[in-house]
């Protein structure tokens, strides 16, 4: 699946003219991709940005001017997404559409016309994969969020979405900050309460803790918290561990981990992507030499470091695909109508699909629903949301209307970005309608499973 | 060149960018490139701009715009066509609906919604299935394909085959014609006649005007389903073994094939499982009742082994349905693995020729050494082999297209179509004067000069050009032809219905028009003719929520004013090359041609009508119990045609009640079940009597003296209906008993009596002679001028019936 390799391996013309050959031009791919949908516009469509890298391709060859700015803006407007190669009856391979926005990031930014002014300033764009950043800025938001809430009301975001742009911006970028209880009795009396649970006396944080199994009976497991979870959900991390505990994992935590790259290598920086992947290689090197699996917290890390190279491609599980093989302790019962909303680096970057669904279906009480579009990005996108956050706001919008539509009492993901994305849209429409990481419903339902 | 000229496109370019905004002009180099292409790989050249509208007024603004600049105008939906219908030329403006999505709330009882052209075609079935409906056409691409495309195509789909194609479900249309002006035709009613310009619009690929909305008429979610996936080592026998299920009687919902070629294809790309050592795997689906399903499918299943089937599977449950389906639904994708390119081909033939056309194409493929992978839509004798070729070998790319050519030729010598589903586009212009004569060409040439005489509206799709080679018209048929294999009768206009109804009716099925057994009874009367049915269009009560005669009529040999013979259709369930002239002058009288002879579908009859009847003595039950008994029999809609109706004889001494009429099978769980649920409702079981007639006896049933005289033998009738937005306004019902006829269907009631108006029902719709005058003067929203224009084009010399309203010719 080292398909990002793959498509500058295939570099030569004609391995891509081949490779475009396989696109039939149906069409089907349109309803499933997610800036078509939100502009209507074909060029920002899967077979659109084809037909140019086809034409991209045939000027290549030629002496005439270079390619214009229009197309390669088309493919910087790509997600990356990947929900048309799911969707796409003919096979074609995303690695050609990865090429053509390899190409644009090539590109001055003068030749595109300007690409649109991204909603944070690039020097804060930079930070934003080091947790100790993330972590400041998650502190501050949500001290601005209180504030608000106390200064504007309950509907503050509603309300201060229709300010000045500058402001708009700001409090949207505050909506889509992840977020979940930090603390264990925080997230307890949040989904007690969701459950209409009679609160358990004062002595909450005196819930007994389940009973571990024995050491060696689960698989040895080093983790791989990622930036945006350790700086911007602690809690979630922390208690994903505890997890893996209770079924039975030896769990490491290697400390000279970093970053997995991502933004730095979809915000042009592959010099930083290298020496961070580089330093989790020999952060990692260690315990996997001793057979350990490496366990991604976030379905967006677990996709890119799996294109790090052949071992790790082997060694690297998803969280919740790991989660899901484990045997768990006993389950409480949760009586709530649940949705899942796939990440995209889960659901088309690595054909997660059955395993969270199944983890859920597993929870005695709980009704899982699916959601109309499920397989459409919520335009987060990582980066990509900050640099385009007219769109990113339309989708996540969208998203979160489709999930709501099917009365769920909670929704849950397996992802960052999605989380703070479908956070936004829910406070912007549904505010009363929560969202939560899917480990934390987990390790609730193991909580009250264990006690009597 | 002057100023003005050079500057023209800038100018021209600032007006449309006003109109539309940044969020919908598009001018640059790579939307330009893009919109240049649709599913179709043909090309034309590239278009000025894009204008994606955000709603109605700014598309009809921009083709006002267009039109007065002399730019034209191409639109589309998801660019889904396969024969090039939405590619544009240099210089046009491509006008996209993709910003056009709103799906209407859906009516439940009338089984309506109203859409917008950019909604996605199973996106209308996901928001009706609440609701327990479903929009029925359902081609290959429908995740895709846009509902404006459907229109504009006429599309089809494996579940056509009960249901009907893409015009049998369109209720109105509101649209745009080449001068931006909002217009809106057809009034959804069963039975409504005149000029029919929502059959002329659909099928009519962008030519004569824009949809701006439409709406859709919604089917009931079947209650269960069966799937059979049958193996077939011999394709021809596959293909008889269709013919023989369909000559049987069945009536399966949809009857879908693939060959060797597909089916290896498919398994190569998936790995599903499927045997690759047949020629054929064949799929039929039954949907209805359980216990129906489950006896229509045992039938078919001794059917199809007896025709050679080595193996005949049956899907338990849902899951298993999906992977029956697999090895045909899967087919598009495979496709694109097996060759760089492939000719798509749409040909269709009468049923009985299928086998014939198979064999045809076996020595076609060997002659000219390229390899064939077809998908059947094997019910409606619709075919699409798909011819595979590298198009960078001219060797190769010579050879498909012959290829092509030679089945298009074996397809039109077996009295075909050249396509479909598909449309025209450019990439059957070239064939379609092998199908169509010269006169009907001249006649399409002449409608679109109507509609637009500035030829902005899709230039260059179509229409073959004025001076090809046509072939000659069609001979007429000497006397009533009935082809038992094709399910078709050809017939001239004087044959008697009754003539043709009681031949059918032995054989077990029938044109489904008039009431019961070869007594077309009420409408037409006993001497009615195939000319007065084509010409009005009195189905009777045979129809229930679904459509009318002109659903079974598919091919009309006519005369024009000045008597020029043309022939427009052919003996085939599904067509859409070119304009549909034969749906859309079915009904309008002899006012625009003669109709000299005409082809019919036949259908299954039903097997037997049961017969209600009860006396009610209480007058002020009436409403309340006619009420809950058409909405009950209302949900009876099983696409076959049938007399479901309630006589009511309320006015009648010594015994005022009513009767019901409601065709099906005599079982516990079909008739049998409607008599429980009609005591039910009826709430005094023991006075209801109920009896049971084979259908094609139903002369038993009219002596038996349960129906009064009047209802089967009135020489006149008056139409009344209600329009759907007037179901709110109180008076449901005619207050005064009277001698009535309560269609079954929503909003249509029937009298002898003369007209006698009572608010919240309109009789001025139809004419109040059923039989043989002219049509009625049109309603609001049928543009006269086009009606004049018409009449001028077909009857220039004003020799046929011409309506007062007609009269004045000031065009």
């Amino acid at each position: 699946m080292s398909d990002q390799h793959m498509a500058s391996a295939a570099s030569t013309g004609q391995q891509l003219e081949d490779l475009l050959r396989q696109c039939v031009q149906c069409g089907l791919c349109l309803p499933h991709c997610a800036t078509w949908l939100a502009t209507g516009n074909e060029v920002q469509s899967p077979r659109g940005r084809l037909l140019l890298l086809g034409e991209m391709l045939r000027l290549d060859g030629t002496d005439t001017a270079p390619v214009p700015g229009a197309f390669l803006r088309a493919f910087d407007q790509c997600i990356g997404c990947r929900a048309c190669e799911t969707a796409c009856p003919s096979g074609v391979p995303f690695n050609l559409l990865e090429y053509g926005q390899q190409r644009a990031m090539a590109m001055p930014l003068d030749r595109m016309g300007g690409l649109p002014r991204p909603a944070v300033p690039g020097p804060f764009l930079r930070r934003m994969d080091r947790p100790d950043f993330l972590g400041f800025l998650s502190r501050t938001a949500g001290l601005a969020r209180s504030l608000l809430a106390v200064a504007v009301g309950k509907m503050w975001r509603r309300r201060l979405a229709e300010a000045p742009v500058g402001v708009g911006h700001l409090v949207r970028l505050l909506g889509s900050m992840p977020a979940s209880p930090r603390t264990d009795t925080g997230l307890l009396q949040m989904l007690d309460g969701l459950c209409h649970r009679e609160p358990r006396d004062k002595q909450v944080s005196e819930v007994s803790t389940p009973v571990p199994a024995p050491p060696g009976h689960g698989p040895r497991v080093a983790f791989f918290h990622g930036c945006a979870n350790a700086g911007l959900l602690p809690g979630t991390s922390r208690r994903f561990v505890d997890l893996l505990g209770w079924a039975g994992c030896r769990v490491e935590e290697p400390l000279e981990q970093d970053c997995c790259g991502a933004l730095a290598s979809h915000t042009g920086r592959p010099g930083r992507a290298a020496s961070l992947r580089a330093r989790n290689r020999n952060a990692f090197s260690g315990v996997v030499a001793e057979g350990a699996v490496i366990v991604a917290e976030a379905a967006g890390c677990g996709h890119e470091l799996k294109s790090y190279g052949e071992e790790f491609q082997e060694k690297v599980v998803d969280g919740v695909v790991l989660l899901a093989g484990l045997d768990l302790p006993p389950l409480g019962r949760v009586p709530l109508r649940v949705v899942y909303h796939d990440p995209c680096h889960a659901r088309h970057g690595q054909g997660i699909i059955a395993e969270p669904r199944r983890l859920l279906a597993a929870i005695p009480g709980l009704e899982l629903v699916e959601p109309e579009e499920a397989e459409v990005c919520c335009g987060s996108g990582g980066a990509w949301g900050l640099r385009y956050p007219e769109i990113s706001a339309d989708l996540g919008r969208r998203k979160a209307a489709n999930l709501a539509a099917t009365g769920a009492d909670l929704v849950v993901t397996s992802n960052p970005g999605c989380l703070g994305q479908i956070a936004d849209g829910l406070l912007l429409d549904t505010p009363g309608l929560p969202i939560l990481p899917l480990t934390d419903l987990i390790w609730y339902a193991v909580k009250r499973g264990s006690t009597t | 060149m002057s100023d003005q000229e050079r500057d023209f496109p800038t100018v021209f370019l600032a007006e449309l960018k006003e109109i539309l905004g940044v969020a919908g002009f598009h001018a640059d180099e790579a939307t330009r490139l893009v919109y240049s292409r649709d599913a179709s790989h043909l090309t034309i050249g590239q278009p000025l701009a894009v204008a994606l509208p955000a709603d109605d007024s700014q598309l009809r603004q921009v083709i006002a715009l267009c039109g007065n600049a002399g730019v034209p105008v191409v639109c589309r939906g998801t660019g889904t066509g396969l024969s090039g219908g939405a590619v544009p030329g240099s210089g046009s403006v491509v006008i996209g609906t993709s910003r056009l999505t709103a799906l209407g709330p859906v009516d439940l009882t009338g089984r309506r919604v109203r859409v917008q052209p950019g909604a996605l075609n199973d996106g209308v079935s996901r928001h009706s299935a609440d609701c327990g409906l479903h929009f029925a056409p359902d081609p290959s691409s429908q995740a895709a394909a846009s509902i404006g495309g459907n229109i504009a195509e006429n599309a089809g789909g494996p579940h056509c085959l009960r249901h009907g194609v893409t015009l049998q479900h369109l209720l109105h249309l509101e649209w745009s014609d080449d001068r931006g002006r909002l217009l809106r035709t057809g009034r959804g009613l069963a039975a409504e006649r005149g000029l029919d310009l929502v059959s002329l619009l659909c099928g009519s690929e962008g030519t004569l005007g824009l949809v701006t909305s439409s709406d859709l008429r919604l089917v009931a979610n079947p209650a269960d389903e069966s799937t059979l996936l049958a193996f077939f080592p011999d394709l021809e026998d596959a293909a008889r073994a269709v013919v023989g299920l369909l000559s049987e009687g069945l009536a399966p919902v949809a009857v879908e094939m693939v060959d060797q070629a597909m089916l290896a294809a498919v398994e190569e790309a998936f790995g599903f499982g499927f045997p690759t050592d047949v020629e054929a795997a064949m799929i039929v689906e039954f949907v209805g009742q359980p216990e129906e399903i489950t006896e229509d499918g045992i039938r078919a299943s001794a059917l199809l082994s007896d025709n050679g089937a080595r193996e005949v599977r049956s899907a338990a449950d849902d899951a298993e349905r999906t992977e029956l389906w697999k090895c045909r639904k899967k087919a598009f994708g495979a496709v694109g693995r097996l060759a760089p390119s492939y000719v798509t081909m749409d040909v269709v033939v009468p049923l009985g020729e299928l086998p014939g056309l198979v064999r045809e194409i076996q020595v076609i493929k060997a002659e000219h050494g390229v390899n064939i992978a077809t998908a059947f839509h094997a019910g409606d004798g619709n075919l699409h082999p798909g011819v595979h070729y590298d198009d960078r070998d001219p060797d190769q790319t010579r050879r498909a297209h012959a290829a092509a050519d030679s089945i298009i030729r074996a397809a039109l010598d077996r009295d075909g179509s050249v396509t479909g589903e598909h449309g025209v586009g450019i990439e059957k212009l070239h064939v379609v004067p092998w199908q169509i004569d010269g006169e009907s060409a001249r006649l399409q040439r002449g409608i679109k000069d109507i509609f637009d005489p500035g030829n902005i509206l899709n230039p260059g799709k179509l229409h073959p050009p004025a001076d090809a080679h046509f072939r000659q018209v069609k001979p007429l048929p000497d006397g009533i032809e009935f082809k038992w294999p094709n399910l078709t009768v050809t017939a001239p206009a004087d044959t008697t219905l009754v003539e043709i109804q009681e031949t059918a009716m032995e054989r077990g099925f029938w044109i489904p028009v008039g009431a019961f057994s070869g007594n077309p009874g009420i409408g037409l009367g006993a001497g009615g003719t195939v000319g007065d049915l084509v010409a009005h269009l009195v189905s009777g009560p045979a129809f229930c929520a679904a459509g009318t005669a002109r659903q079974y009529l598919l091919e009309l040999w006519a005369e024009t004013g000045d008597r020029r013979l043309f022939h427009a259709g052919a003996p085939v369930f599904k067509n859409v090359a070119g304009y549909d002239l034969v749906h859309m002058l079915c009904g309008s009288g002899r006012v625009y041609a003669r109709p000299l002879a005409a082809t019919f579908q036949l259908r299954p009859i039903p097997e037997s009508v049961g017969c209600w009847h009860f006396p009610l003595a209480d007058p002020n039950r009436r409403e309340e119990d006619l009420g809950r008994l058409t909405r009950f029999l209302a949900q009876r809609d099983d696409g076959l045609g049938g007399p479901v109706m309630i006589v009511d004889t309320f006015a009648e001494n010594p015994e005022p009640g009513a009767v019901i009429l409601v065709p099906g099978r005599d079982r516990p769980w079909d008739l049998g079940q409607v008599d429980k649920d009609i005591k039910d409702i009826l709430d005094v079981p023991q006075s209801v009597a109920h009896r049971e007639f084979p259908f094609g006896r139903a002369r038993e049933l009219l002596d038996s003296g349960l129906i009064p005289d009047w209802a089967l033998s009135s020489p006149e009738w008056t139409f009344f209906a209600r329009l759907p937005d007037e179901d709110a306004t109180p008076g449901m019902w005619p207050s005064t008993a009277g001698r009535w006829i309560w269609q079954a269907a929503p909003r249509l009631v029937w009298s002898p009596d003369p007209a006698a108006p009572y608010p919240g029902w309109h009789s001025d719709l139809f004419c109040t002679d059923g039989r043989m005058q002219t049509p009625c003067a049109p309603v609001d929203g049928v543009p006269l001028e086009f009606l004049k224009k018409m009449k001028v084009l077909f009857d220039p010399s004003g020799a046929l019936d011409t309506p007062p309203w007609l009269e004045e010719k000031d065009v």
